[in-house]
């Protein structure tokens, strides 16, 4: 995939929206674009996106699985208040950067409104002063209490309005990079793999619902019952002030996950893969549970070997979430070189060894 | 329906111990079902009909526990500490009688009694049951306890320990009779669990779907409400008709089964509320993640002082509720 293209396929899935529970545009999106490239694909009964391109080993062929999660969070209506909207969230939204945001209230049609809060001075003494609680933050379409109970209602959703920015060369910011960076990254192995002939079976799942409660993971890793999982995510990019133990440089290195979610062996084969075909890499200490799908593709069935693959991403969970072109390639390139490596004897060598 | 009601709430049943209960509503439902068990969880598990044209394999789940107490230590003048079995408030707890399951009552206070201001956590709790010392007490260490509190009709409005959830399980044996009693056939093969364990995890329904494969999950639960002076800030009423969940804490609700909900309440004139809780979740977020994944929703009823000796409900909503259940039963689902 080249440059352009690269650029196009960023832009379309950051103007599709797909909040968590209700992915349906972007996974129309997605069945569009990946249908030519899979010999088979459908839908999960909660949503997610499940494609295989079909290996040569003989039957029974191993099975590994990258899984990208496709929902985006953002806001939920819980209510009216006079005038105005009353808002929760969907998946883990920061409220510090809410207010004088302009959002999509995706009611009866798709309306404009701003975010704002209470002044300062109308706070009860209560009320923390440096950040803003969801309860204190209102949606105001500008429209009076009866057009808006006619036009929008509870349960409806709220999308941030921020198209999507290329900065410089290299970078992109926009709204729901956490994840697409990740969709496109394994849309892109998509498209290697149409020149190449795995051994394996490789199934690509654009997950739903991880921003909520990974049960999109869940339910297509029982489905499909892989011999490997790969978690294709984000995670923290350096920026001034984040503590180098915490983030990673954007566009050097791709960080691979270690620890309990992470099977020691498929980390190694990971680190071989990249060393030989010239990807840098670095190694990302994940010490609890890796926030990711992998958490839920590790213990699926009788246990799935599990890898971490993040992509740096500046500014999480932010209308303004920022990534490196470069890493998204660099990743796409990495899974391929594990899938080149993937043989009919692979899974005898896998052992979890720290 | 509000006789049987009263007869639920008053049969004790804290998580991993539904027995009693189980067996009352099994006697009641017996007749009515074309196929019964009660699996190993406990889960008491009900058929009725078969698919057909239009239909799809339906799973209704209401939980037959509630919240309870467990002894946990006797002292030598005979107090019995405690914990919880489930979400326990501790403030509603001060004052209160509770009853073990073999029928001896006590009074709960805590220790510096009559002093404290604040209220202290469960820890600083003990239940009284009158006994001189510990030789005395008849309750042992891993005895139950519930909320001992009696059934209060207000007319429009029932108050009752309980009612989360055996409100719900009220809506299903009354819908279950309903269908039962129908010259017509529903297009669906219902099958009504009355599951086991929900208020400490989940932990019934789960098994239950893996055992039924259902097509779509569907709770009976009850939900918050945002109506009660200074109350949190949620957009549901008591009296206001059944609750469609929208999402809860712990489940975004299926898009289509929300739609058919909504649209067959809409056909048949029932007014409802659209739900979204910020906090608690209901079997249906466990239903959902069953094997391959379930669409799922739940059909709540608003509940005032849920988890306290005395949740309120409205007679109306519940009535409402069993109307709007009996009719998607009889309506074809028309999701994917």
């Amino acid at each position: 995939m080249d440059s352009m293209e690269m650029n196009d396929l960023l832009l379309d899935l950051l103007h599709v929206p797909g909040l968590s529970g209700r992915e349906d545009p972007v996974l129309r999106y997605l069945q569009e674009i990946w249908e030519p490239m899979v010999d088979e694909l459908r839908v999960s009964p909660l949503g997610s996106l499940e494609g295989v391109v079909r290996g040569n080993a003989p039957q029974p062929r191993p099975k590994i699985l990258f899984a990208a999660h496709m929902d985006a969070i953002g806001l939920m209506v819980t209510g009216y208040q006079g005038d105005f909207l009353r808002v929760t969230s969907v998946g883990g939204v920061d409220p510090r950067v809410l207010p004088g945001g302009i959002v999509t209230v995706h009611g009866e049609e798709d309306l404009p409104g701003v975010i704002d809060q209470l002044p300062k001075a109308l706070l009860p003494d209560s009320a923390p002063k440096d950040s803003v609680e969801f309860k204190y933050l209102i949606v105001d379409l500008g429209l009076k209490e009866a057009e808006l109970k006619d036009m929008v209602q509870i349960g409806d959703l709220v999308s941030f309005q921020q198209p999507p920015l290329m900065m410089g060369d290299n970078l992109i910011a926009g709204p729901a990079l956490d994840n697409r960076a990740s969709v496109a990254a394994i849309t892109i192995m998509l498209t290697s793999l149409q020149t190449r002939d795995p051994a394996w079976d490789v199934w690509v799942v654009a997950t739903s619902q991880e921003e909520e409660n990974m049960s999109g993971a869940l339910t297509s890793a029982y489905t499909l019952q892989p011999d490997l999982a790969v978690a294709v995510d984000v995670t923290f990019a350096s920026a001034p002030g984040t503590p180098d133990h915490k983030s990673y440089p954007m566009g050097e290195e791709i960080p691979l996950g270690w620890g309990p979610s992470v099977h020691p062996g498929l980390y190694r084969a990971f680190e071989e893969a990249a060393e030989e075909e010239d990807i840098s890499v670095n190694r990302e200490p994940l010490p609890m549970r890796s926030g990711t799908d992998a958490d839920v593709l590790q213990i699926s069935a009788a246990g799935v070997p599990t890898m971490v693959l993040s992509i740096p991403l500046r500014y999480m969970h932010t209308p303004v979430e920022m990534v490196h072109k470069e890493d998204i390639r660099a990743v796409a390139k990495l899974s391929q070189a594990l899938i080149d490596r993937l043989d009919a004897n692979f899974l005898s060598t896998l052992e979890w060894e720290e | 329906m509000k006789s049987l009601l009263k007869s639920l709430v008053e049969i004790p049943a804290p998580p991993g111990h539904e027995k009693e209960l189980r067996d009352f509503v099994r006697e009641e439902i017996e007749t009515m079902a074309d196929e019964i068990r009660v699996d190993s969880m406990g889960n008491l598990i009900v058929r009725k009909g078969e698919v057909r044209e239009g239909g799809k394999r339906i799973m209704i789940a209401s939980h037959l526990d509630e919240i309870g107490l467990i002894a946990t230590h006797i002292d030598k003048r005979g107090f019995i500490r405690f914990t919880n079995m489930g979400g326990v408030y501790p403030s509603y707890l001060l004052g209160g009688r509770v009853r073990f399951l073999d029928g001896t009552r006590g009074v709960i206070d805590v220790e510096g009694s009559g002093k404290r201001k604040k209220v202290p956590g469960l820890d600083k709790m003990y239940i009284d049951i009158g006994a001189e010392n510990e030789n005395q007490c008849s309750i042992d260490i891993g005895d139950v306890a519930v909320f001992d509190r009696p059934w209060l009709d207000l007319g429009k409005r029932v108050v009752s320990k309980a009612l989360d959830d055996r409100v719900g399980v009220a809506v299903m044996v009354e819908t279950l009779r309903k269908v039962h009693q129908s010259p017509k056939r529903t297009p669906h093969e219902s099958w009504f669990v009355f599951s086991n364990q929900e208020e400490v995890g989940l932990r019934g329904a789960g098994p239950a779907a893996y055992q039924l494969e259902p097509d779509i999950g569907l709770a009976i639960d009850v939900t918050r409400t945002g109506d009660t002076p200074q109350g949190v800030k949620m957009d549901v009423s008591l009296g206001e008709g059944p609750a469609i969940k929208i999402r809860d804490k712990g489940m975004l609700s299926h898009p289509e089964v929300v739609d058919w909900m909504i649209d067959v309440a809409r056909k048949h004139k029932i007014s409802c509320q659209r739900e979204v809780l910020e906090r608690g979740t209901t079997d249906a977020a466990s239903i959902q993640l069953t094997r391959g994944g379930v669409p799922s929703g739940c059909l709540s009823i608003p509940c005032r002082y849920v988890h306290s000796p005395s949740e309120m409900v409205d007679w109306d909503d519940v009535q409402q509720a069993a109307i709007l259940l009996e009719k998607l039963l009889f309506e074809p689902f028309l999701g994917s």
